[in-house]
């Protein structure tokens, strides 16, 4: 079974269609890139699966509750219990800038009772440990770089459990030179089966990385498939000329 | 000019100055987190609430706290039928006043506060599953409190200085004994030593601002 299952999503800003019957699944242990130009939909429909945007219709189910069904949202309760199954990392990592480093960590599941308190640090130093920031631990979010303030949040997502985990262009907002960092981490989640979707500008991490790649356009998912048959063979003159259009901006950098 | 003059004038001088000192702390402990309330009630989505906090700040902050002083010691006593049970210490009723007042001003550098917070902010608290009290007393509040910070102090250090407006309603405080030193002594050293305990009052509490925000760098 799908842990994702999205059908005929539907959302309008004013007269803007952003999201048009936008429908795709994603199994356990999948990393999905959504690719594609500004504007055609990525983020919103991203966000609203963690229910940051609220669409007008369709359905997201999560490991098979339904959040919305037919554009009817379940109660506030269960939304809350659904969308809690899934972490979220922002491109502007919007960390707590009063709370150092592992109070940003441990923040939500102290308040949540997640487990026995001195739980906590332990989990949050693993995680740091992990993102390679434990000697960050004690500091607050304005020391560090745009790198290590991503990654940060990457573990702060990670301290919930999330059995899904969702990136708004996580490396937007970073100097070149830092995305690098940030993409490793991502890279070493994918290799432990973490499921994944990754809205990125990042061409080669959908191509190294992805299990399969969604390209959207005006609110549509116009192409969907493996990382060779979308970079590879692209079907659609869309496809085709966005890819073009990446590639020798990249050439030109 | 002696020592000793200025050690007589100094006395009542230092007494009107407790006068001073006292309204000021009266006045900013409480219109503090009376602001606060009244940026809630600004904000509330009961919107009959919403509009009269508006309709409370615009008045407070529309006219001059000089006339809201004389209206609460002098003018609630000569309203027909309740006014006898409006006649006030009129230092209690200072007080009052200073409140009123200035509790609308820190309601609006609290909103300009909450104002400044980026939703990502938000966002990421609805996220890792906060409810909105979390929301609020965790992330929201001590941000908010941080940033109007500095207009906070810079009001403190107003407050100092309105608090000469008590002079106005007859209670005895710095600067009346300054003034009455000058007229009967014919000298101009009084206004000087009341400037002086003035500075010196401002200047602990820039200090103690300074060190509170150095304590609330989140560096």
């Amino acid at each position: 079974m799908a842990v994702v299952e999205v059908k005929d999503l539907k959302k309008s800003f004013g007269s803007l269609e952003v999201l048009k019957r936008i429908s795709f699944e994603v199994e356990r242990n999948e990393v999905i890139a959504v690719i594609g130009p500004s504007g055609s939909g990525k983020s919103t429909m991203l966000r609203s699966l963690v229910h940051l945007e609220e669409v007008e219709g369709g359905s997201i189910s999560i490991q098979g509750s339904y959040l919305v069904q037919d554009g009817t949202y379940v109660k506030a309760k269960d939304l809350k219990e659904i969308t809690s199954k899934m972490g979220m990392v922002f491109q502007q990592f919007n960390l707590f800038p009063h709370l150092t480093v592992i109070q940003n960590l441990e923040l939500a599941p102290k308040l949540l009772k997640q487990a026995a308190t001195e739980g906590y640090r332990k989990r949050a130093m693993d995680l740091l440990e992990k993102v390679g920031l434990a000697d960050k631990a004690d500091v607050f979010p304005s020391k560090l770089s745009g790198g290590q303030k991503q990654r940060v949040a990457i573990a702060r997502a990670l301290m919930m459990n999330p059995e899904i985990l969702l990136f708004d262009e996580p490396t937007s907002a970073l100097d070149p030179e830092l995305t690098g960092e940030v993409l490793d981490v991502m890279k070493d989640l994918a290799k432990e089966h973490m499921t994944m979707i990754v809205v990125t500008h990042e061409m080669e991490f959908a191509r190294d990385v992805a299990d399969r790649v969604l390209f959207m356009d005006q609110g549509e998912i116009v192409e969907a498939g493996s990382p060779d048959e979308l970079f590879g063979n692209p079907q659609k003159e869309r496809t085709k000329a966005f890819l073009s259009r990446t590639m020798r901006n990249r050439r030109n950098e | 000019m002696s020592l000793d003059y200025l050690l007589t004038i100094l006395k009542p001088m230092l007494e009107g100055a407790q006068a001073t000192i006292l309204l000021f702390l009266v006045a900013i402990i409480v219109s503090i987190p009376l602001g606060f309330l009244l940026t809630l009630a600004v904000r509330s989505s009961v919107k009959p609430v919403a509009w009269l906090a508006h309709a409370y700040i615009y008045l407070m902050r529309g006219t001059p706290l000089l006339l809201q002083l004389l209206v609460i010691v002098f003018g609630l006593p000569l309203i027909p039928g309740i006014g006898e049970y409006l006649v006030l210490d009129r230092f209690v009723a200072a007080c009052i006043g200073f409140i009123l007042n200035y509790a609308a001003y820190f309601a609006e550098i609290f909103r300009g506060g909450l104002l400044a917070i980026d939703k990502g902010q938000y966002e990421a608290a609805q996220v890792l599953g906060l409810n909105r009290w979390q929301t609020t007393t965790k992330v929201v509040l001590p941000q908010m409190f941080r940033i109007a910070l500095p207009a906070v102090a810079n009001e403190s250090v107003t407050l100092v200085k309105d608090t000469a407006l008590l002079y106005a309603v007859a209670v005895p405080e710095l600067l009346h004994f300054a003034q009455t030193a000058v007229n009967r002594d014919f000298t101009i050293v009084p206004f000087f030593l009341a400037a002086l305990i003035y500075l010196l009052i401002t200047m602990v509490l820039t200090l103690f601002f300074k060190w509170l925000e150095r304590r609330m760098q989140f560096e």
